[in-house]
């Protein structure tokens, strides 16, 4: 500490450290107890009043029989029920928000700087980053759900160039989606139906089939060896037994590279071209708010875009099946 | 005060009258009984003013003096200390709200019920409880965004903000376990949106649901399991790491301002 200090002493000119003025103070009591204490006094108002005049939600008895259409978790978990739809279950509800508040926590870690706190929006492009990030994120994710959402936004036209397996084909060579019998032919309505609804083949190896079953470390098998004998016989594989190349590619690979790496890159990377962004707070400020955003949009889809099955539709549509 | 002086004769009405008043203040705050209590004088001069934050033990989480910007209302919208408020307000609501709630899939649904139709004042507890806990998590977030935009998780802060993120953590999964008391149909496939992504966890999917959820399905075990959370194990954690939160502040050097 001193030696730092002492270092710091030496190395720059004393820079005249603004001094702590006394009439820049004030007293905790009265002027910050009495802050507090009228806050304190109109929340309990308001949430008295609110309370005689909205009574909290009590539906029928819990009856594990009677599923209601839609089931929806509370609205700040809808945003991870909302990413089930979209990738594998284990990205969706677990890794994904670990790895948010990792991020999170990681924040103070990565931008060291002191410099601008205790400032609103302290960097010199700060405000401008945060608005148009909310705008891109939020626009984003939106986009993200309607293209994936399935068949009833027509965005599958863009695909539906691709033709329909034949009903008996044994090989096929060129990409083809599978319909299901007597299905109406759709391109690609979801990512999901990239490992389970197209088909083709490369050089002899068949999309999907022979892609689907590749044997992988840590399950309880691997080939015919049992792994039961050394204590790996209770570990859980994650997706199965063995690894699925195509869901894989379908539930994993694209959507984390377009929500983790394409989409935060390429706003990150155009406002550093444009010299908005100039410092790591820039960046976190870019990164925070686009998660924070993402969040509520995802959660703003689960809570009012949601009806049936889990459809995208108009909130007016929505009708709930208690069941 | 007026006791060391030797009181002259009062002359007219208004002497009178200022003699009782400081007779009646005398009595009431420098009887021996209320200056056990309060060891610092009313507080009405600087002096007075910034021991009756020092020698309490609930004020003296403030510092005694604050920066002129540190109390103006747009730079905090007071927040944290609101969030903390609702933490209070959900204690004392749900403290009410367990002496008419028995958590067993028999009775929880009934109980619930009974509170709000038998019970004086019990559907007004059990909404606040509800609304306040939403505020509490609307809050939690707001909170954060203050700290975030205005750069106060910089250094020497970088410990607070982690802890305060445990605090995130913690607030919503109170409010998940919470979710389920009710017993109704709302809670149980809330829930049971919760225990299938539970059970989507990596390699841990099934111990994930047997330990929090106790079982593959929402049943007696799994209530349990969220009231004790609920009630006790999650506050009591939470009031923990808002102690280390606060006191953090303090040996941070408060709140963050400009260098």
């Amino acid at each position: 500490m001193a030696v730092q200090a002492q270092r710091q002493a030496t190395a720059a000119p004393a820079r005249p450290r603004p001094k702590r003025v006394r009439e820049e103070e004030v007293l905790v009591w009265p002027d910050l107890v009495f802050i507090e204490f009228i806050s304190a006094v109109l929340f309990t108002i308001t949430f008295v009043i609110l309370s005689v005049f909205i009574n909290a939600p009590l539906l029928n008895r819990a009856n594990l029989d009677v599923t209601p259409n839609p089931s929806k978790a509370p609205w700040y978990f809808l945003n991870l029920q909302e990413l089930l739809l979209h990738m594998d279950k284990a990205w969706a509800g677990v890794l994904i928000p670990t790895i948010a508040l990792g991020f999170f926590a990681a924040i103070p870690f990565i931008d060291r700087s002191r410099h601008l706190q205790g400032l609103w929006f302290g960097t010199k492009y700060s405000v401008r980053i945060t608005v148009v990030t909310i705008i891109y994120a939020t626009v984003v994710s939106f986009g993200l759900v309607v293209v994936d959402a399935g068949d009833t936004t027509g965005t599958e036209r863009f695909t539906r160039w691709i033709p329909s397996c034949a009903e008996a084909a044994e090989d096929v060579g060129w990409p083809c989606l599978r319909d299901e019998a007597g299905a109406e032919h759709k391109g690609i309505v979801s990512t999901k139906d990239i490992s389970k609804r197209l088909e083709f083949e490369v050089v002899g190896v068949k999309w999907p089939e022979d892609l689907d079953h590749i044997a992988w470390p840590f399950n309880d098998s691997i080939g015919d060896w049992d792994l039961g004998f050394i204590g790996l016989g209770n570990i859980h594989g994650w997706g199965g037994e063995h690894l699925n190349i195509p869901a894989a590619i379908a539930e994993q690979v694209i959507p984390l590279t377009l929500t983790i790496v394409v989409f935060p890159g390429l706003i990150i990377y155009t406002m550093f071209r444009l010299g908005w962004v100039r410092t790591r707070r820039d960046v976190m400020i870019v990164m925070y708010t686009g998660v924070i955003f993402a969040y509520l949009t995802l959660a703003m889809v689960g809570s009012f875009f949601r009806g049936e099955g889990q459809d995208l539709i108009a909130p007016w549509n929505i009708k709930v099946d208690e069941g | 005060m007026s006791s060391t002086e030797e009181p002259g004769k009062p002359r007219n009405l208004s002497e009178r009258i200022q003699l009782l008043q400081d007779r009646i203040y005398d009595r009431l705050f420098h009887n021996y009984i209320w200056q056990s209590i309060f060891r610092s004088g009313y507080p009405n001069t600087p002096r007075n003013q910034m021991l009756v934050v020092a020698t309490n033990v609930f004020l003296h989480l403030h510092p005694t003096r604050l920066q002129r910007t540190h109390v103006r209302v747009t730079y905090t919208y007071c927040l944290g200390g609101l969030t903390f408020f609702m933490f209070i307000v959900l204690t004392i609501t749900g403290v009410l709200l367990m002496f008419y709630y028995v958590p067993s899939v028999d009775r929880a649904y009934q109980d619930i019920a009974a509170l709000e139709t038998n019970v004086r004042f019990g559907l007004l507890m059990r909404n606040m409880h509800r609304w306040t806990a939403h505020a509490m998590v609307i809050l939690v977030f707001l909170h954060m965004m203050r700290v975030f935009y205005t750069g106060a998780y910089k250094p020497p802060r970088e410990f607070n903000w982690v802890v305060g993120v445990v605090l995130l953590v913690l607030t919503l999964v109170l409010s998940f376990t919470g979710y389920l008391l009710p017993w109704d149909q709302l809670a149980l496939w809330a829930v049971t949106v919760g225990h299938g992504i539970g059970g989507s966890s990596p390699y841990l999917g099934d111990e994930v649901q047997t330990v929090v959820f106790g079982g593959f399905e929402i049943g007696q075990p799994a209530l349990i399991r969220f009231y004790t959370l609920h009630v006790i194990a999650l506050p009591l954690l939470a009031a923990i790491m808002m102690a280390v939160h606060f006191w953090r502040i303090r040996r941070d050097g408060g709140m963050a301002r400009p260098l």
